[in-house]
């Protein structure tokens, strides 16, 4: 899948680092960064950084194929609550889907998302893999 | 006078292993090895990193655990070093990349160095010398390779994937203190990857006498003369391991007994993980070393150099070692694949993108 370099660079922290938004007016926390809550409308918001770690709350394994994914299929997508509230989307790698269950403790690695081969550039950001003992 | 580096020590490690396993005898079935091969090399099965990993990220992983450990503000880290030969591009640094997924400070030494295997411990020593200078307070470095082997090369059956990663600072605050640091270094044709080439190659006559046990030997007598120590005056030694085989032989060579090496073993259960093999060693004793206890380490890099460091682990260790996955835990983490998936999963596959 192509991306856009410019839009990448630009979400950087939140590929990087899962930026969230923290609400100071209602005290929700919701992914990426943002200039007002989602859930109140307040622009009194902050960017929190999360652990990184949290549960599996939803998945999905995909078969769908397209140019430059095969490598990587099947696809598990997946929603994880992290431990600091937020729902964020994501992928779950380093695990067989009949090994995933709902509740699942994970945690976010950097890995590669896609790259523009061969020369081009190389896309990383955060995935989820299952909780590493430590 | 004092030593510049015994102003140094290790405040977090961290280490990283990929999932995937590959048998060594399923390599040496598929090209026709003699099967004795595995068991000369004493190397049963090697980590293979997964399609979407590199050493980018597995540098991340083991930076992440390091850090995690050292339990600093990682936005006061002054250098990022990365030792690999396996750099995602030929240019355009892996340090960066790392670094700001990490929140290192952008205020910083930052670069990927290339010395075959020990580009991760001159990475080490360079960070340990400005911190001594006072240039800066904490230090990263990192060692981390997908490492590369012409298919059905004698290197194929140990070539792998692993990171490690090292935190300095002041040695008030560290878990394991520098008590000196050598190096020595020749040309030396043992080993070579040209530009543009996809895999390394080496001169046959070389890799052995000439090459690894030479420049071992002479990096751990000059630092044991240098420091007035003798092999009974360390608990662990700790070397590159290109294969099961060869540390034990160096050690043995040096006048170290078997029960000081075995410890820091890691290869014949992932492979030569080239810049991560020796400081995955030493992350490996680390994770179980009780304070007090003398550490060599000596990593060794095709070209061709070896580095000796004694290191003396202090009391804060032990609350150290829960806070990140260990060795062993990585160790126990695997997945069985066949050639096919460790062909794919490495890209040697030959596809149209
Ligand atoms: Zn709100």
């Amino acid at each position: 899948m192509k991306l856009s370099i410019s839009i990448h660079w630009r979400r950087k922290e939140t590929h990087y680092r899962l930026a969230l938004t923290k609400c100071r007016a209602c005290g929700r926390v919701s992914f990426g960064e943002r200039k007002v809550c989602p859930y109140c409308g307040s622009k009194d918001v902050t960017t929190l950084i999360p652990s990184g770690t949290g549960t599996l709350l939803s998945y999905s394994v995909s078969y769908f194929r397209r140019e430059g994914d095969e490598e990587f299929l099947p696809r598990i997508t997946c929603l994880v609550k992290l431990d600091e509230g937020a729902i964020v989307p994501g992928e779950l790698v380093d695990v067989d889907p009949d090994e995933v269950y709902i509740g699942m403790k994970v945690e976010a690695v950097l890995r590669r998302y896609s790259s523009d081969d061969p020369y081009g550039l190389i896309y990383y950001g955060l995935k989820f893999i299952p909780f590493l003992k430590g | 006078m004092p030593r510049p580096e015994e102003r140094v020590g290790i405040l977090g490690w961290g280490a990283y292993i990929p999932r995937f396993r590959v048998k060594a005898e399923e390599i040496a079935r598929l090209w026709g090895f003699e099967p004795s091969v595995t068991k000369a090399l004493w190397i049963e099965e090697k980590a293979v990193a997964a399609p979407d990993e590199d050493a980018v990220t597995m540098g991340w992983y083991a930076a992440k655990s390091a850090i995690k450990r050292a339990g600093i503000d990682p936005s006061l880290i002054g250098c990022a070093f990365v030792g690999t030969e396996s750099k995602p591009y030929a240019v355009k640094p892996s340090a960066t990349i790392i670094a700001d997924a990490l929140n290192i400070s952008k205020v910083k030494l930052s670069t990927d160095m290339e010395f075959a295997c020990r580009a991760g411990s001159e990475g080490l020593r360079l960070a340990t010398s400005l911190v001594a200078s006072g240039t800066i307070k904490y230090g990263l470095a990192i060692g981390s390779d997908t490492a590369q082997a012409n298919p059905g090369d004698i290197l194929e059956l140990t070539a792998a994937s692993g990171a490690a990663a090292y935190v300095v600072g002041p040695s008030e605050e560290a878990v394991a203190s520098f008590e000196g640091m050598v190096t020595y270094i020749t040309d030396t044709p043992d080993f070579w990857r040209r530009d543009c080439s996809k895999y390394p190659m080496h001169g046959e006559g070389f890799t052995g006498e000439p090459a690894y046990f030479h420049h071992i030997m002479t990096a751990v007598k000059l630092l044991m003369e240098e420091l007035g120590l003798k092999p009974s005056d360390f608990d662990y030694a700790v070397f590159h391991q290109p294969n099961g085989k060869f540390p034990l032989k160096v050690g043995k060579r040096l006048g170290f007994t078997k029960d000081k090496i075995l410890p820091g073993i890691v290869t014949p259960w992932i492979g030569n993980t080239y810049n991560a093999s020796a400081l995955l060693g030493l992350a490996k004793v680390l994770d179980s070393a009780k304070p007090g206890s003398r550490i060599l380490v000596a990593p060794f890099g095709s070209g061709a150099g070896s580095d000796a460091y004694s290191i003396v682990v202090k009391d804060r260790i032990e609350e150290k070692r829960g806070l990140a996955p260990k060795v062993e835990d990585m160790l126990r983490r695997k997945k069985y694949i066949d050639y096919a998936t460790y062909a794919k999963s490495r890209h040697m596959i030959l596809r149209n993108v």
